[in-house]
């Protein structure tokens, strides 16, 4: 579907191509805007809807561009030169405002961006040698327009075609994931800042020469026309207009208003601001989420293939390929157990996988863990236990690096994770599910299960992730589900998920935090049979912190008690179940009765 | 460059940087409570300066009496901006909400300055009281300074007081500090939230009437003061008033000083380049929230 999205854009940008033969300078210069326009608002959108990221800014980058053509131009530099002088400085202007700029997040980064264009603006007032103050740069004149006008429709093409690429390759769901929630995509494996700076200075880099083709056929910038405010959103709201994050939304919002812009400009004298301040302000009450995702729009048959969400694309091609997949590999296995495609491990029950020493972690006075000792063995699966707020989750959320614990070390196979990210500590093998489910929401259930396959130690291409996704999917029983978008699913069915993205992970150790809380007894069963699986048929090593202490006493082969951030007990479930401190604090004075009667 | 033009430099800086406070406090509980940045925050300040402006023009009125009529003006016009065009937006997902708001406020703040600068003109206003001088040495304080100063101090009194002691200003640090905890202990979230976004909005009516007795206003200064007061509200912690007062007073002096030592076109860049660098060196801002 996709495809054919790119390819009919493509040929709607090749038909642009004749405007020029028509000699007219009024419509050429008209298409030469709305290149401009879908090539600015199109590259916003890479970090505002692919990633979530409402860069406010984005207009600075053009500004800069534009300066920097005028510049080398006016230095008696090549165009070709001049315009890719325009490029590097953008990129490198975006990968150094990066650093500070993604310390902020939602509203906040979109308040920081949009400071960015009154700095420039007085970067380029007062840095009068360089840019020439108010008075602005004049650059030679020439009639350059057709030129002009081809170079913006060969920016453009590969706009499109970038888009194209970004809708499912593997950059694409870097960042996908990181507009989903940037914890989990790093515990998923994903190196989350090279993604963010990627992502921005490409879009920075698409605005520059934006900007240096715009500068070169206007023949003339100031600060106001480049990095005025009231300029510098209207291709943010173009994108919102036709719909952020949809493959046909800034093209649409860029035809719309360009062109009432259009008839403004000739129609309306005065008040231009606040007529683009009004229909910002409209498009911002009444469709933030743009035109084409207004239901009455959905519902024209018509726009069908422009109104498509990322996660519907994915459904119409996927189920295409679905029966043929199930008739050629009925993956059923003998136990009534689906495989998975994780390569079975040999253990040695008698090497330490995963060891805890003197392990604290402390939220200001307030100590969650507190010097814990733990070795596990590989090939073992420990029950973790403790009151609520024992620190069981805390000591996950250390080990999966979500917290760096003050003091002690922690060591997965003998490597000290001291001073790793996540998603080295995901490559080392350490999977985890969250207590309160935290899929990705807007992605599909597959490609939920395809993120850390892709993103793994070993990476794979998307296509084949998304392949053995299915094989996941089926695992954790939904396959009904699959081309469902997970924020879609009941309670039960993301915690299913959480599980089979966890193990998706191809992880050495597993953290399993309270995922059978909530299942019916017979659930509870199936659930404990795929744990146990776990440990016998793939050789993964497993921590499960469960409150239904029945479901662990089935399965596990080792204890471990934490009360108040300490270890009180560690050992078989026999001895932790005769261990009075154990009674006393967790397990209750019913058990110490039943205890005595036994 | 004598000692005493520097005094008077930093004089003029702790002035101007009370007055940033003032507008930040606006901001900050607006953002505390409704979670919203109002990007034309600053502009509702340029927009009543200006109004002050004519109004003391055409009538020769008090500057208090100004204030008594801007500032349940400024009311009035926060809340139906916040119920008509904001709360809607609460409905939607999270990132339609964040682009929705964004999207609303930069669109009003460039309606704001544009129909000003149409209605009023484009030029720069004030409001020509001047009480007499008082010289100290060669230093010359007006007592025009001397009563804003006043003013900002009794106003970041009665703020505290009215946070700390008062039901409404109770509900407001409940909201801020956790808006779900505050609504199951009976603080009625939506009303609130309009009443804290008008309530901010009318400070600035305060804010706007001292700004325009010392300094010029034109309706299109508006965004630089927003840009001033959000890097004053990282600076000084979201909700703490008196951290707010504290970077509002630092930033004004370092303007002055940038002025005073350089030039004073760079002044209003200053702002940016100093949240641009806390950022990097203290990624979770300076001061705590309360």
């Amino acid at each position: 579907m996709s495809r054919t999205g790119s390819l009919s854009k493509l040929a709607l940008l090749v038909a642009a191509g004749g405007v020029p033969l028509a000699q007219n300078t009024y419509y050429t210069t008209f298409a030469f805007t709305i290149l401009v326009a879908f090539v600015l608002a199109q590259s916003w959108d890479w970090v505002a809807g692919e990633m979530g990221y409402v860069n406010l800014g984005h207009y600075a980058f053009y500004g800069i561009g534009a300066y920097a053509f005028a510049i080398a131009l006016v230095g008696k530099y090549p165009t070709g030169l001049a315009m890719v002088f325009a490029l590097l400085v953008t990129g490198l202007a975006a990968a150094l405002l990066a650093v500070p700029l993604f310390r902020l997040k939602g509203d906040y980064f979109a308040f920081g961006t949009l400071a960015l264009l009154p700095l420039a603006e007085v970067l380029a007032l007062n840095l009068v040698p360089i840019t020439n103050g108010s008075d602005g740069i004049v650059l030679p004149p020439e009639n350059v327009l057709t030129r002009a006008y081809f170079i913006a429709l060969a920016v453009c093409v590969v706009t499109v075609l970038v888009s194209a690429r970004l809708a499912h390759n593997r950059f694409g769901y870097a960042l996908k994931s990181i507009r989903n929630d940037e914890e989990v995509a790093e515990v998923m494996g994903v190196r989350i800042f090279p993604a963010k700076l990627a992502v921005i200075v490409l879009a920075a880099a698409f605005a520059g020469v934006a900007g240096a083709i715009q500068a070169w056929q206007m023949s003339f910038i100031d600060p106001g026309t480049v990095f005025g405010l009231n300029v510098a959103l209207v291709p943010v709201a173009m994108a919102l207009l036709g719909g952020s994050g949809l493959l046909w939304g800034p093209l649409v919002g860029v035809l719309l208003l360009a062109t009432m812009q259009q008839w403004l400009l000739v129609n309306v004298k005065g008040y231009q601001a606040t007529i683009y301040g009004t229909v910002i302000l409209l498009i911002g009450r009444f469709m933030p989420g743009g035109l084409l995702r207004a239901g009455w729009v959905r519902r024209l048959g018509l726009l069908r293939g422009l109104t498509q969400e990322h996660h519907e694309r994915i459904t119409g091609a996927q189920s295409a390929g679905l029966h043929s997949a199930g008739a050629q590999s009925p993956t059923v296995c003998v136990e009534g157990m689906r495989t998975l495609p994780l390569v079975p491990r040999k253990t040695d029950r008698s090497r330490v996988l995963l060891e805890c020493r003197e392990v604290t972690m402390a939220f200001g006075g307030n100590v969650a863990v507190d010097r814990v000792n733990l070795k596990i063995m590989e090939g073992e699966i420990v029950g973790l236990v403790g009151a609520n707020g024992s620190g069981k989750t805390t000591l996950f959320n250390c080990i999966s690096k979500v917290h760096e614990p003050r003091s002690g070390g922690i060591f997965i196979d003998g490597v000290v994770l001291a001073g790793m990210r996540r998603d080295q500590v995901a490559h080392l093998g350490v999977g985890r599910t969250y207590q309160i489910p935290r899929p990705f929401g807007d992605l599909t259930v597959q490609e939920n299960i395809a993120v850390p396959l892709m993103f793994g130690a070993e990476r794979i291409k998307p296509r084949e992730a998304l392949a053995q996704a299915r094989e996941f999917v089926a695992y954790a029983e939904l396959e009904s589900r699959m081309t469902d978008r997970a924020d879609a699913l009941s309670l039960q069915e993301k915690k299913a998920l959480e599980f089979a993205r966890a193990l998706a992970c191809k992880p050495r150790v597993l953290l399993v935090d309270e995922v059978a809380s909530g299942l019916t007894p017979a659930e509870i069963r199936r659930f404990v049979g795929h744990i146990r699986d776990m440990r016998d048929r793939y050789g993964l090593t497993v921590i499960w912190v469960e409150h239904i202490f029945s479901a662990l006493a089935q399965v596990v082969d080792r204890v471990v008690v934490l009360e108040q951030g300490t270890l009180i007990a560690d050992g078989t479930l026999d001895e932790v179940v005769a261990d009075e401190r154990v009674l006393r604090t967790y397990l209750g004075g019913a058990t110490l009765k039943a205890a005595a009667h036994a | 460059m004598s000692i005493e033009a520097l005094v008077q430099v930093l004089i003029g800086g702790i002035l101007l940087g009370g007055l940033y406070a003032l507008v930040a406090f606006g901001l900050s509980l607006i953002y505390g409570v409704v979670r919203i940045l109002n990007f034309s925050h600053g502009t509702l300040l340029a927009v009543a300066g200006v109004a002050a402006s004519l109004l003391y023009a055409a009538f020769k009125l008090h500057p208090v009496v100004i204030m008594l009529v801007l500032v349940p003006a400024l009311f009035v016009f926060g809340y139906f901006f916040y119920t008509v065009l904001l709360q809607p937006l609460e409905k939607r997902n999270h990132f339609e909400s964040t682009v929705g708001t964004v999207l609303v406020t930069v669109g009003a703040l460039l309606i704001l300055s544009d129909l000003t600068a149409k209605l009023a003109g484009a030029t720069q206003r004030n409001i020509p009281l001047r009480f007499e001088a008082i010289e100290i040495g060669e230093i010359v304080i007006s007592t025009t300074q001397i009563w804003i100063f006043g003013a900002i101090a009794v106003l970041t009194v009665a703020m505290q007081v009215f946070l700390r002691r008062t039901w409404f200003g109770r509900a407001i640090r409940a909201v801020t500090q956790d808006p779900v905890g505050a609504r199951i202990c009976g603080v009625n979230s939506s009303r609130m939230k309009a009443a804290t976004f008008a309530f901010g909005s009318s400070i600035v009516a305060i804010a706007a009437v001292l700004y325009t007795m010392s300094f010029p206003v034109d309706p299109y200064m508006g965004f630089g003061l927003t840009v001033k007061a959000f890097t004053i509200i990282i600076l000084g912690g979201i909700g703490n008033l008196v951290g707010a007062l504290l970077a509002g007073i630092f930033l004004g002096v370092a303007e002055g000083l940038t002025g005073f030592f350089w030039k004073s076109e760079w002044a209003p860049a200053l702002s940016v380049i100093l949240l641009l660098g806390i950022l990097v060196v203290f990624p979770k801002g300076l001061g705590r929230s309360r």
